[in-house]
Order: C-alpha cells, then structure tokens, then sequence
C-alpha cells in the first residue's frame, strides 16, 4: 500500500510527464491559454491513460512479451511478439479516445468546442504513448501498480497544463516584449517551471 | 540642491522628444526621479492617491535589508578569521568581510542595472525600481566566496530570462533573486553546496586550520550528525556559516519589523510561512523516524534560509499570491514544503529556496480558485438576496 502511495506521488511531482521528460508538450503548450480548457483537457487525459495503461499491460503481459503466450499451451511458451506493442499500444489508445470524444460531445459540448481538434489529438499525444511504454520498459508486476503509475502520470501532466494556463491567463496582463508573445514566452515558463519542480528530485518517501 | 534642480531642468529638453539625446530619455528620467518627486500628474484613469510608489516601496526593503546585510559582512570576517584561528579586532574583522562581500554587491548590481537600462531604452519604457530590491537579495544569499563571474551570469540570466522577457518589473513570475540563485544551484552546485563554500578563503585552504570544517547546520543535518548543530542562541544572533544575508535571524527579524511597520511585506504570508514550517516539523515529530525527523521543529527557523526566505523573498507582492485567502494558503504551503524537502530529500539540503520558486509557479493558481470561489459566493448572495431575485420576495 505504502508502496503505491509512493509510486503516485512519484509520478506526479518528481517524474513528472511535463518537467522531467517533456512529453505531450504540443496539447501543452496549445491547449494551455484558459484554465478551464486546460482544467477539461487535463480531466480527459487522466482518464484515456488511466483507461489505457491497465488495458495496455494486460496485452503485453498476455499477449505481446517473450513466453507471455504461455496459458494457450507450452507450443507457444517462446513465442515473442513484443515489436507489434507499438502499434498494438497505439490502437488501444486510438479506440479509448474515439470513446472519450463520444462522451465528452453528448456530455459537455461546451468543453468539445473548446478543445476542438486536440481532443483526438490525444490518441498521439506522446505523454500518453509514452506512459504505456514506460510501463513496459519498468516491467510493473501487477496491474494495481500500472494502474497507480498511470493515474499518478496522469494527474502530474493536467497538474503541469493546469498551472502554466493559471500562469498565462495572468500573462495576459503583462507587457511582453512582441516576439515573445505566446507560444515562445510558453517555452521559456515551461523551462522555467521545471526549475522550479526540481526541488522534487531525489525526495525519498 | 537648487543648482542641481537648475542643472537638470536646462538639460532636459536634449532628452525629450526631437531632442540630441532622445534615445536615453528613460536613462534620463530614471536619474530625474531618483533625486527629485517627479512633477507629472496622470491624467487618467482611476488611480489611488498614497505617498507609496514603487521607488518608496524599493527603499524600504533595501532599508530592511541593511542589518542582515552589514551583519553578513561581519560575519564573513568573522568566520574567516575563526577558520584561520587569528584573533582580530571589530574593525578588522569587518573591514575583511566587507571586502569579501561588496564585490558581490557592485557585480550584481552593474550587471543587472546595465541589462535594465538597455532593456528600458530599447522598449521604450521607463526604467523599473525593481532591481534595487533584486540587486541587494542576490549577494544576500550567495555563499560568501562565489566567484564573480558566476554571480554575473546568475544576474544576467535572472534579469533576462526570469524578469524582462515578461515585461520587466511586477510581471514575472518566479522571484528573480531566486531564480538567479536556482540557476547557479543547478549549473554550478560545486560552487553553490558543501561545507567549503561557505566560509571566506576557505576554497584555497590557505592558512585553514587543520580539521576545520565550515559545513552549515544543515549539510550536517543531511548527513544525519546532529550533535554538531550550533547552539540555538548562536543561531538566533547569526554567528554561524551560511549564505551572506541568511544567517543573522535578529538582523532579519529587525528586518521584518520594519517591513510589517511600513506596510511592504505582508504579515500574513510571514506568519504562514512560519505555521507551515512549524506544522510541518511537528508532523515529523510525530513520525520520528530518524533523528532528522526528531529535531525539535523550531531549530527549523534557526537554520539556513528559512526566515529570510520567508521575510524577504516569499512576501514578494509579485510573485506571491495577490488575493489574502490566497496568501494564507500561499504561505502555508511554502513553509511545509521547505521543510519537507530539507528532511526528505538528501540531493537538497535547503529547501527554502525551491519552495518558494515552486510556490511562485502555483500562486497563479491560487489566486485563480480564490477568485472564482469569490465569485460563486457572490453569486449566491445575489441570488438569495430580495433585489436579485424579486419573484421570490414577493
């Protein structure tokens, strides 16, 4: 238990998606101009890698690792087909955001709007890619472990967007030189801000 | 002071508009109003009428900061002089550590008064009081015996990337005094940590006595050796080894003092910070489980950066949240995760600074929640009330 409080905590502030491996940086630094699309997209990616990390680790340690086709008989017992993960992983994704994009239209046409063409944009959103492959590559025994890591990757990267868009509705105000103006000033904060996250690094709980 | 104002006003027209020397008109003006109450009026929009502009605001914490500042200087002759094993007078004493110490001061200064000029000409604006604050922060909490070449670039780097490209002054988002120090911490840590940085000579080794070690209460603390903590009241008055400004709690408390009397630093955010941090060592109190966690919490704020950082550089009204809810939360928070990255994380052993640059970046945020919940509640009250909702009164 201690140990999966650990995993979250580690996944939302020290190995954040956003400020330690910059991952899904283009939904981040586009989507991020209001909090509340940021509060909506961050809401939605929360749950497609929540959703899509368990289904994810299901498949590779049934079907895609070396000897993971074992429980069809002992003829498959080292049979790998681990180099079809990438488009296995890139598929589940692809059908949970063509879910996610159903709901969100019937349930909140207002949020559907806003985010506009970076809700699909999730299915190749890379923190969420990058999310199952992390999964892979650390190997998690259990599902209760993947699923805590995916939701603490998650909650960290809507956290990231969340705050840089309370930061950047309060730019607005701000006499910014001109070339700076947007999406170059959100590249120098988002550096910025990982100077700031650093902090976390190393902490042992 | 009547020839002077001669002076100026016979130069004048050069550096207005059509005048030799337009270019420099912000320089110019700078100089003006540094010495004498400008003479404009605005003309509109709604504006408050006080005595405290931002040039008076800068003084006042520059004032404040002026007891930890000449305590710093004595204390790193002080401290030279303990390591060395010589014995001097007061003068002395001083007199080395104020040569120690005022390099630091001119580099930060020039080098980011420079930056503010050119940014000032180039833009066109006015130049900004801000780095009077910024300039005496950033060789406030520089070890004694940074070389200044790195305080330079830290200054450059923090001016430039942490200040000006937002705006310049009142738009930034992460303290800039912080964010030079976080720069260096990060580029240079053999420079920023360890137990040989932080007393005046000590990097050379010339004439150290043997077997000393200058290592703050801190470091020692992370290396889990509390027996060598200095005691509580050398704390308070500040004779121990440490950053320039941070080590004298008296000087920063006068600090303080004089902060909360003239209105500057809010009271409210050095109380939080200080409840925060208290709250945060009682809960480990409460684990205990090494002797870290066990120190009794107050020994908190007799070490490193912990009061400085909340007297002069959380209650920064720029960086910090603008709303009061919002400064209470700000606060709290900034004190529990000070101490809460000084005992958990080892890489790390002050945790004062990337708590408050952290606390900066979720300030915004703060303030955006406090803000909307003020907007709901409002709402409400509308709603309740008899001239919001008519149909139902009658």
């Amino acid at each position: 238990m201690e140990n999966l409080f650990d995993l979250f905590i580690r996944n939302v502030f020290v190995e954040n998606m956003i400020f330690a491996y910059f991952l899904g940086m283009c939904s981040y630094l586009a989507v991020s101009k209001t909090v509340k699309t940021a509060v909506g997209l961050g809401t939605a990616v929360i749950f497609v890698i929540i959703v899509t990390v368990p289904v994810n680790w299901l498949m590779e340690n049934y079907l895609l690792r070396a000897g993971a086709l074992k429980w069809l008989g002992s003829s498959f017992a080292d049979v790998d087909l681990s180099f079809l993960s990438f488009l296995l992983f890139i598929a589940v994704i692809a059908a949970m955001v063509q879910l996610i994009e159903m709901v969100i239209e019937k349930f909140a046409p207002a949020l559907y709007n806003a985010l506009g063409i970076f809700l699909p944009l999730i299915a190749v959103n890379c923190s969420i890619l990058g999310a199952s492959l992390f999964m892979q590559e650390r190997e998690y025994g259990t599902i209760a472990e993947a699923t805590v890591f995916a939701a603490g990757a998650g909650v960290g990267w809507a956290l990231a967007i969340i705050v840089l868009a309370a930061i950047r509705e309060k730019l607005k105000y701000s006499n910014v030189p001109e070339p700076l103006r947007g999406l170059g000033l959100a590249f120098i904060l988002t550096g910025l801000l990982a100077i700031a996250f650093m902090g976390f690094g190393g902490i042992e709980i | 002071m009547r020839s002077l104002r001669r002076f100026i006003d016979k130069i004048k027209p050069q550096f207005q508009k059509g005048g030799k020397f337009e270019k420099l008109q912000s320089t110019f003006e700078g100089f003006e109003t540094f010495l004498f109450v400008p003479d404009k009026v605005t003309s509109a929009g709604a504006h408050i009428r006080d005595s405290m502009d931002m040039k008076r605001t800068m003084i006042v914490v520059v004032i404040a900061l002026l007891p930890a500042l000449l305590f710093g200087m004595y204390n790193a002759g002080y401290q030279h002089f303990l390591a060395t094993g010589e014995a001097g007078t007061f003068w002395q004493i001083f007199s080395y550590g104020f040569l120690r110490v005022f390099p630091l001061i001119v580099v930060s200064y020039v080098t980011g008064l420079t930056i503010e000029f050119i940014f000032a000409q180039i833009r066109g604006h006015e130049i900004n009081e801000g780095f009077l604050v910024t300039g005496m922060l950033i060789p406030l909490v520089m070890p004694v015996d940074v070389p200044l070449w790195m305080v330079a670039v830290s200054t450059a780097f923090a001016v430039i990337i942490g200040k000006e490209v937002f705006g310049g002054t009142g738009m930034n988002i992460l303290n800039p005094a912080l964010t030079a120090r976080a720069f260096l911490f990060f580029a240079y840590p053999a420079e920023m940590t360890g137990d040989k940085v932080w007393i005046a000579g000590m990097k050379e080794g010339t004439g150290i006595l043997d077997g000393y070690t200058g290592s703050t209460a801190l470091g020692e603390l992370a290396q889990n050796i509390s027996e060598r903590i200095p005691a509580d009241l050398n704390s308070f008055l500040g004779f121990i080894p440490g950053s320039v400004g941070e080590t004298s709690k008296l000087a920063i408390l006068i600090g303080a003092i004089i902060l909360i009397y003239a209105g500057v630093g809010s009271w409210k955010i050095m109380l939080s910070v200080f409840a925060g941090g208290l709250l945060m060592g009682l809960i480990f109190n409460g684990f205990a489980a090494n002797e870290y966690m066990a120190l009794p919490a107050y020994k908190h704020f007799l070490m490193g950066g912990f009061a400085f950082g909340a007297v002069f550089m959380a209650t920064d009204p720029v960086t910090a949240s603008q709303t009061e809810t919002g400064k209470w939360i700000y606060g709290l928070l900034t004190g529990m995760l000070a101490i809460l990255i000084r005992v958990l994380n080892p890489a790390y052993p002050e945790g004062m600074m990337l708590a408050i640059l952290l606390m900066n970046v979720f300030a915004p945020l703060i303030d955006y929640y406090v803000v909307e919940s003020n907007v709901k509640k409002r709402l409400k009250r509308i709603r309740r009330s008899p001239a919001g909702n008519r149909k139902q009164t009658y």
